[in-house]
């Protein structure tokens, strides 16, 4: 029989970590116990109220399974194997060993630090819920769990990190996700040996087929609304522990047109914000290349009075037009990143010296010409219309200026060629990420860039190929 | 299946249209005249009767061309028709090429610049000609609603300065030069063997020969109106004018106030045009991987292309030259290879029956 000193001794020589504390207790039967958590992620109140106290106050223990009913926490593990216990303590839970027994209990008592559910800052909704995923696995998984109660929902959990250890659910509705896609997904992230998972993003690399793509093979969500409206519509979603940012597979860019508060205003609204995202990104991407190549190539493009408006603001800059953009434009991506990156008073200094020291001084002193702030200021605020792919719109903008400073409009249109034929030809996990618009499926566009009302979005997306494909049936048709 | 019929019609609406809106208007309005829209209704009427013939015959085999020929004659045969295939195809990007170049230095540039300028549209042409039937039709639904904005845009912009009357008498022009006409601009008429590549690489379904034929009437229907239109404009003159799709909307009432806006519009049908364009190379590069057995199109295109780069720098200025020498010439292979052969393809399929 091993005694309770030999057991505590094999844990403590692989955790030798000073945060791994020992708890050692005599019940009244005088039968002793030892408790063995991490400090600081497991819940010591709980260790105490729902092990420490009933154990402490029996009169005798005979045999496990008599302590094993004298444990009043729910989640009790049996196990034997110390590397498990080494496992278990690591992710937060607590080992209890019984004097004189081999077996011992995996208590789960995992209460890692966390903050309160917030609303995400950059999906902020006027209407609808606020609710935001946190860095807690188990927390995002019951918000999850709180939208969706079918028992078809899947949460399938794994371990990545050969050092984290980190948890990655996949959650998904069984009957609705296309058969075969979660264990496809599952097997892309297992091929995987890393040492620590920090963020989704990660995973994101994992399951993307081409991780050097400059555009987003998968989805993202911060809501736990947008995620379940996801999952049902036949994808899979992913949560990681320790990341905010869900992920969703497969993904379409059409999605990152889409808001969770379209769906809970008026379709005209919402048809109307998504036209207008899309048109802001294409501006946003254009804008400062069209300037460009219209004052290098073909003035025309500019209506005379603005042009006679234009000339006179440019006389006398030193630059030519692509250094003059490509100089502002610069100058905006540094004041984004310090502004990102600088404390938040600093922050707002820095604001001030951008637009004031920066952006004045640099006009009066005719070293940057007035034009060329507005647009590049233009296409800054149109970009961020839409968030989600701001890594690609901005890094299309500056392509596309350096395309037009060379050669033109033509250049513009050439290019335009190049990434509607890469895109076209681009599959995620067999969706095309052009659909609906390439190749066309007409269901599917009462829900791109327009937003039909909810009683002609009846069928789940044809494109996603969902298994169960009525998402809406009402005996009054509408 | 590869393609699906809907973007093969939207080939034979919209590449169509595109593919015939730059200089075939003022090369037939120079031949025909004021019958220029006999002229082009004589061109459409022959080759719509042969994709009704190959779209009917898709009802009838699931083969695809080089299996058809496989069939009959053997594989050394079916390799070296889609060889000729391949040649044809070249041939026809040819011309276009160099419509397109000085279109480009046109409409994209204040002044003339050099060759340099253009040659960029063969990255975009390697890297799309090798791409699959797939990927065609995929761009092919990108550029609908590319195309039927940009056109309407155009279009609008072009009614009100458009006399249609410059039309008439419709008997004026006589039969010669409406039939000289379409012999003459025949190379622009190529739709037939498209659809001839594309057979067996979608799945037909019952009325879908109606849906390819009423298609390409669209695109003829767009054609003529574009036709009508540009004559209209400029009536006499017509034939002098380069680049009709440019000209047609210069005259728009609002043009002072709000700058060239028709610009934008034209830029977006270049778009569309370089995927028409671009088609002709895709199905070159395809009867190549065929004919060879070579399995990488990247290489077979990027020799394309190649050899269509060393044709451009060499004749660059002799547009004019070249344009006579395949207006004299084309018609051949292009009723050979855009009319005969796929009529012809009828006679595989009834052979192999009765063998």
């Amino acid at each position: 029989m091993p005694t309770l000193e030999k057991n505590i001794n094999s844990v403590k020589k692989i955790l030798t970590s000073a945060d791994i504390l020992v708890f050692e207790f005599i019940s009244e039967g005088g039968k002793k116990f030892a408790a063995i958590y991490a400090d600081g992620i497991a819940d010591k109140a709980l260790l105490g109220e729902l092990v420490v106290k009933p154990l402490r106050a029996a009169e005798a223990e005979d045999g496990i399974e008599k302590v094993r009913l004298l444990l009043a926490s729910p989640e009790v593990k049996d196990c034997n194997r110390i590397p498990d216990a080494v496992k278990e303590i690591s992710d937060g839970n607590a080992v209890l060993f019984v004097d004189g027994e081999k077996d011992f209990f995996i208590i789960g008592l995992k209460s890692p630090p966390a903050r309160a559910i917030s609303e995400p800052p950059t999906q902020i909704a006027v209407k609808g819920p606020r609710e935001g995923f946190i860095e807690d696995i188990k927390t995002n998984m019951g918000l999850v769990r709180k939208r969706i109660k079918s028992e078809n929902l899947q949460i399938k959990t794994i371990k990545c990190g050969e050092r984290s250890d980190t948890a990655v659910a996949l959650v998904y509705i069984e009957g609705v996700c296309p058969a075969g896609l979660p264990e496809k997904i599952e097997k892309q992230i297992s091929e995987n040996e890393i040492d620590i998972i920090p963020d989704s993003s990660y995973i994101s690399s994992f399951i993307s087929k081409r991780p050097r793509s400059l555009f987003k093979r998968v989805g993202t969500a911060e809501k736990p609304d947008i995620f379940c409206a996801k999952i049902c519509e036949g994808r899979v979603g992913i949560l990681v522990d320790g990341s905010p940012i869900a992920v969703t597979a497969p993904y379409m860019i059409v999605e990152d047109f889409q808001t969770g508060e379209d769906y809970y205003q008026s379709s005209y609204r919402a048809t109307t914000l998504r036209l207008i995202r899309a048109i802001s990104v294409f501006i946003g991407i254009l804008l400062p290349a069209l300037y460009v190549s219209a004052q290098l190539f073909k003035s025309q493009l500019i209506p005379f009075r603005l042009l006679l408006k234009i000339s006179s603001s440019v006389q006398g800059i030193p630059l030519s037009p692509s250094i003059e953009m490509f100089l502002t434009l610069l100058v905006l991506e540094v004041l984004n990143e310090a502004s990102i990156r600088m404390p938040k008073y600093v922050g707002l200094a820095l604001s001030i010296v951008g637009a004031l020291v920066l952006g004045d001084t640099a006009v009066k002193a005719g070293i940057i010409s007035t034009p060329a702030i507005i647009i590049i200021a233009f296409s800054a605020i149109c970009l961020y219309t839409v968030p989600d792919l701001v890594e690609t719109t901005a890094t299309l903008r500056w392509i596309y200026l350096i395309v037009a400073g060379s050669i033109g409009s033509f250049g513009l249109v050439v290019l335009t060629g190049f990434i509607i034929t890469y895109l076209c030809s681009e599959n995620v996990y067999g969706v095309p990420l052009l659909a609906p618009f390439a190749p066309l499926v007409k269901g599917d566009l009462y829900d791109a860039m327009t937003k039909s009302n909810l009683y002609t979005l009846k069928n789940r997306p044809a494109s996603l190929r969902s298994g169960d494909k009525v998402r809406l049936k009402n005996g009054n048709k509408r | 299946m590869e393609i699906s019929v809907r973007q093969i019609c939207f080939i034979l609406i919209f590449y169509n249209a595109a593919s015939k809106l730059l200089q075939y208007p003022t090369l037939l309005s120079g031949y025909a005249g004021s019958g220029l829209l006999f002229s082009a209704l004589v061109s459409f009427a022959v080759e719509g009767a042969v994709i009704w013939a190959v779209a009917y015959l898709s009802s009838k085999t699931e083969k695809t061309l080089f299996a058809l020929v496989k069939d009959t004659f053997g594989e050394v045969a079916a390799r070296i028709v889609y060889g000729f295939f391949a040649v044809f195809f070249i041939l026809c990007s040819v011309l276009p090429l160099f419509e397109h170049k000085l279109y480009v230095h046109a409409i994209f540039y204040d002044t003339v610049p050099a060759l340099f300028s253009f040659l960029p549209v063969f990255f975009f042409t390697v890297y799309a000609g090798s791409k699959p039937f797939k990927n065609i039709g995929r761009c092919a639904d990108i550029c609908m609603p590319v195309f039927i904005l940009s056109f309407a845009f155009v279009a609008f912009m072009s009614l009100s300065e458009v006399d249609y009357t410059n039309l008439l008498p419709l008997n004026a022009a006589p039969a010669k030069s409406i039939f000289g006409g379409s012999l003459k601009t025949a190379l622009y008429f190529t739709e037939p063997a498209y659809l001839l590549m594309f057979l067996g690489h979608y799945k037909y379904k019952k009325g879908d020969a109606a849906r390819l034929v009423l298609s390409y009437a669209g695109g003829a229907a767009i054609v003529l109106f574009f036709l009508a239109t540009f004559y209209g404009v400029y009536g006499g003159i017509s034939s002098s004018r380069q680049f009709a799709i440019s000209k047609t909307s210069l005259y728009f009432s609002a043009m002072d106030m709000i700058g060239r806006v028709d610009l934008f519009a034209l830029y977006a049908m270049e778009f569309v045009m370089l995927f028409a364009y671009v088609l002709n190379i895709q199905l070159a590069v395809h009867c190549l991987v065929r004919c060879t057995g070579f399995k990488s199109p990247e290489i077979l295109s990027f020799a394309v292309n190649a050899a269509l780069f060393a044709v451009i720098v060499a004749f660059d200025r002799f547009y004019t030259a070249i344009q006579s020498l395949f207006a004299g010439w084309m018609w051949i292979p292009v009723v050979l290879f855009a009319v005969a052969l796929p009529a012809a393809a009828w006679g595989l399929r009834r052979r192999r029956n009765e063998s």
